[in-house]
Order: structure tokens, then C-alpha cells, then sequence
């Protein structure tokens, strides 16, 4: 199997790793692609608690678009809380401000008892629209995302993964 | 070229082996080969690579924020040169295996196969002949355990192409070729008394005896 690299010219194997490294960048400049279309910086999130049951699950793969700044009462938002990068998914119960005053908005999850003001970073009391939320869900599919899940759970998963695509691309001549 | 084997059943390894051998062959007998399109591919490919690779940088370092305006332009950069990748293999490169300059003239070779069918298409455009379309299935060269003879594919090559004919006379059977038909009407035929004449040059089973050229 690797003597057939062996028997490669230096160009066609500069040909073969380009290709391995073609289906890399592609995937993450359509990611790239995507997330200066909705304007947010991750536009494809999971759900990876059960707060906001049973309109989401853990596992659910959410769809975020961040171009509508004017949200309301009963959205449900993607924030990240000040100095920490874990994504939380939950619903706007308050809004104050918006059109020319900037948007803070409060917010709670569906299964939790109380909201969101324990979560949110010391001394922080709202959420700012343009500053914190990534973005607004518009769709969602089910259970697709647990994928995600085991690999942030066991990261082994990840190395593996990228070494079998990189094996089969590179060895594939088709 | 070694004693690699492959299997027998996957067209694209048949195709693949009979391709890089064909390079081998070529190369073996001075072609010298040019490599310009194979080179303007790569350098599409790692271009859009390296900006890709930029973006990936730009944007762990300093954030999506900051990045966003280079990335939106990254990414248009991105999808024109992959396009650009793109039309050069379909419409450019067009399956071609070897380009190549012998003696100062030249050989473009290109190679195809088609679906569930076992059969070799070569396209061969030389300076002087134009472009002549050759098949042969790759049995004549594969055995059916999948090893790769390297005799019988030479021969199919060099009785078939003149440039390679040219270049490689020992398999070009150019002896049993005049026997049946002389291309240039200065070989005089003589008639044979016993009508051994082989029946093509494909057949790869050249007699060891020398056949004596005899002119009238």
C-alpha cells in the first residue's frame, strides 16, 4: 500500500498531499463562507445541555443567523458569556433598549427555574446584543450534532479521525 | 516499476499502474518530459491552500472580529481559484499523462478509461501525425493475478505510436510490421513463399529470428 507512494514522482506526490490538503481547506473556508454570511462567528452550534428541553435536546445541531439585530421577547439566542468560550443556547425573556440605544437583553432557559443572571459573568447583569450573542437560531436538526459531543468528550476521537481521512485521501488515486 | 501488484478488478489502479508505467516508459527512452501543466495545477492548488492556511492563522490569533473583513475576502479569493483548479483539470489537462519533447519533437499523451469497461483509450497528438486515437485492453499487460508485464505494453506503445516507434526500435517489431504493410512506399515487399506473416504487432509474440530485409 505505501509502495505505491514510494513509487511516485516528487510531483505526483506533491499532487496526492495537495489533494488531502484541498479537502481541509475547502471544509473550513465553506465554514469561513458561512459564517461571514450569517455574520456570526460559529453559525452551526449543538446543544450540549438540557436546559432548554423540550424544544432542544443535547445533541441538537442549531442554525444561527446573526444579521438581525432588532431581537425580540421569545427568541431564542446563542451567547457566549464574557471571558469563557462555551456556547449557551436560551430564550430572551427581557429586552431594554434597541433602535438607536444599544440592545441588552435577559435571558433564561426554558428548563431552568431561574434565569440567566447567575451564569453571566461577575458584575455583568444583561447581555449585549452586538457584543455577546453570536446569533439567533433559525432552524435546528435533531440529534446530529452528538457527533461533536463525543469528540470534544474524547478528543482521541479527533486525531483519529483526521489520520484515517488523511490515509485514505492520499493513498486514494481515483 | 517493480513488482507491485494490483488488483485486477479496480479500473483505477489498472488505469493508474498503466499510467505511471507509460511515464516510466517514456522517460526511459529520453522523452523529455514537460511538466507545465502539472506545475500550473499545483501551483492553483497551494496557492488557495496557503490562503486558506492564512485565514485559519488570522483568525486563532485575533478573532472572528477582527478577521472578518479579510476572511470574506479570503474566501471569495478561495472559491475563484478552486474554480480556476477546477476548469484546469477538466478542460486543460483533460486526463493527459505525459507531455514530452524527443529530438526536438513533440508527444502529448492522454489517457481515459470508461466505465466497467477493461480497455485502455490513449490519445496521442505528435507534432507530425496530428492525433491518433490507440485502445487496447489492459489484459495484453496485466496478468489475471493483477501483476504489470512490462514487455507486451512496450510493444503495443511502440508499433502503435511512430514517435515512440522511432525511439524504441526493438519493440517497434518493425520487421513483422513490413512484412505486412510498409508504411512509406520505399521498402520494396517481397512476396513470401510460405505466407508466415504474423497478424499483428499487439500479439507481442516476436520470433527470436532475425528476418532479413530483402530488397528486389
Amino acid at each position: 500500500m505505501f509502495s505505491a507512494l514510494g513509487n511516485l514522482q516528487p510531483r505526483q506526490l506533491a499532487a496526492q498531499i495537495l489533494n488531502f490538503a484541498l479537502v481541509l481547506s475547502t471544509a473550513f473556508m465553506l465554514w469561513k463562507g458561512l459564517s461571514v454570511f450569517t455574520n456570526s462567528s460559529s453559525p452551526i452550534v449543538v446543544v450540549l445541555s438540557g436546559s432548554m428541553e423540550p424544544a432542544f435536546q443535547r445533541g441538537d445541531l442549531l442554525f444561527l443567523w446573526n444579521r438581525g439585530q432588532e431581537t425580540q421577547v421569545g427568541e431564542i439566542v446563542v451567547y457566549n458569556v464574557r471571558g469563557k468560550d462555551i456556547p449557551i443556547v436560551h430564550r430572551v425573556i427581557r429586552r431594554f433598549g434597541g433602535g438607536s440605544a444599544p440592545l441588552q437583553l435577559l435571558t433564561k432557559g426554558d428548563n431552568n427555574a431561574a434565569d440567566d443572571t447567575e451564569l453571566y459573568a461577575r458584575g455583568q447583569s444583561y447581555l449585549d446584543r452586538s457584543k455577546d450573542v453570536i446569533g439567533s437560531v433559525v432552524g435546528y436538526v435533531p440529534f446530529v450534532g452528538y457527533v461533536t459531543i463525543l469528540l470534544s468528550e474524547y478528543p482521541w476521537l479527533k486525531t483519529a479521525m483526521l489520520g484515517f481521512m488523511a490515509l485514505t485521501v492520499v493513498l486514494q488515486r481515483e | 516499476m517493480g513488482d507491485t501488484k494490483i488488483s485486477p478488478h479496480s479500473l483505477a489502479e489498472l488505469k493508474n499502474t498503466t499510467d505511471d508505467a507509460l511515464g516510466n516508459y517514456l522517460r526511459g527512452l529520453k522523452f523529455e518530459q514537460d511538466n507545465t501543466k502539472l506545475d500550473v495545477r499545483l501551483a492553483i492548488g497551494y496557492a488557495s491552500v496557503v490562503i486558506a492556511a492564512a485565514t485559519f492563522a488570522a483568525d486563532y490569533k485575533l478573532g472572528w472580529e477582527a478577521t472578518k473583513t479579510w476572511t470574506a475576502v479570503a474566501v471569495v479569493a478561495y472559491a475563484l481559484l478552486n474554480g480556476a483548479f477546477t476548469y484546469w483539470m477538466w478542460a486543460v489537462e483533460k486526463g493527459c499523462v505525459f507531455d514530452g519533447v524527443r529530438e526536438g519533437k513533440k508527444i502529448s499523451v492522454a489517457s481515459k478509461t470508461k466505465k466497467h469497461d477493461p480497455t485502455y483509450y490513449l490519445t496521442v497528438s505528435s507534432a507530425n501525425s496530428g492525433s491518433k486515437q490507440i485502445t487496447a485492453p489492459f489484459t495484453t499487460w496485466f496478468t489475471a493475478d493483477g501483476y504489470f508485464v512490462a514487455k507486451p505494453f512496450q510493444q503495443w506503445l511502440a508499433s502503435s505510436v511512430e514517435a515512440i516507434g522511432n525511439a524504441d526500435s526493438k519493440n517497434a517489431l518493425r520487421d513483422e510490421r513490413d512484412e505486412i504493410a510498409s508504411p512509406s512506399p520505399e521498402v520494396e515487399l517481397t512476396p513470401q513463399g510460405n505466407g508466415t506473416a504474423e497478424a499483428s504487432g499487439t500479439d507481442g509474440k516476436a520470433k527470436g529470428s532475425k528476418r532479413s530485409k530483402r530488397k528486389g
